[in-house]
């Protein structure tokens, strides 16, 4: 049985310009694959989401979570849920 | 081809078949569920005679027009197994090496309830051949080598049906596509 694994793949590819494909050939996996991930669909090992996130240069907490990702206008302008 | 697999050794003919199996000319035969449907749907009717046509040619009485039956259906069925194939981007076609780990664990995933399937058939089919025997005025011995090309046929195209009714849908938008530089 798998959690679910939220991410914020779809959002730092949008905001850095990368292709699903072009990130899909830089960590070995196939284009499809970053699309079942970004939908959820999929829930990425953890050799892949380390891949990810050093393709990113981010932490991988800061694209992979078991919780949902407040949006990003709350967390940069500080906003109290 | 993708850096990972090139990590590994990965040979002229996985590069040619991972194209083949990754072009997208054919993408609107197999875009949505109900045509990956219809697809695996006709399949298996095209299946079911050309496997009792070619039992009719092998084990019957040869007749002219069973033979002609099983060479007519053979375009139209390899045509459909291309699709279902393209549909699965070659999972089933493809070697390990050239496969992600989600397309290697829903391989594990189509061969696994393949599995389960094509017993239930057997079963089905031993007790049907037995049941033949048993209770019908029936020589199971002429049943037997039919029944296995059956099941053959079965065992084989199985995970290819399973694998192309598991398939989803595209993920259609790409938000990093249209700005990328890559």
């Amino acid at each position: 049985m798998s959690e679910q694994v939220h991410n914020r793949l779809a959002m730092v590819r949008a905001e850095r310009g990368v292709s699903r494909q072009a990130l899909a050939e830089a960590v070995g996996a196939h284009y499809q694959t970053v699309g079942y991930i970004e939908r959820g669909q999929y829930n990425p090992s953890l050799d892949l989401a380390l891949k990810i996130a050093e393709f990113f240069e981010l932490p991988v907490e800061a694209l992979f979570s078991l919780r949902p990702f407040r949006p990003l206008t709350d967390e940069v302008y500080g906003r109290k849920r | 081809m993708t850096a990972g697999q090139q990590a590994v050794k990965v040979t002229g003919h996985d590069r040619r078949m991972f194209a083949l199996m990754n072009r997208e000319e054919g993408a609107a035969l197999y875009a949505t569920a109900a045509r990956r449907r219809f697809f695996v749907g006709a399949h298996i009717l095209m299946t079911v005679p050309w496997v009792v046509c070619w039992n009719v040619v092998v084990f019957g009485e040869r007749q002219v027009w069973a033979l002609v039956a099983t060479l007519a259906l053979l375009l139209p069925w390899c045509f459909v197994t291309g699709v279902i194939n393209s549909a699965t981007r070659g999972l089933l076609e493809l070697r390990g090496r050239v496969l992600d780990e989600r397309q290697l664990a829903e391989r594990d995933r189509a061969r696994a309830r393949a599995h389960r399937l094509t017993s239930g058939l057997l079963l089905a089919a031993a007790l049907g051949v037995g049941a033949a025997g048993w209770l019908g005025d029936v020589q199971v011995e002429g049943l037997i080598a039919p029944v296995l090309v059956a099941v053959l046929a079965v065992h084989w195209l199985m995970p290819l049906w399973v694998a192309g009714l598991m398939v989803r849908d595209e993920p259609a938008d790409d938000p990093g596509g249209q700005f990328a530089n890559a």
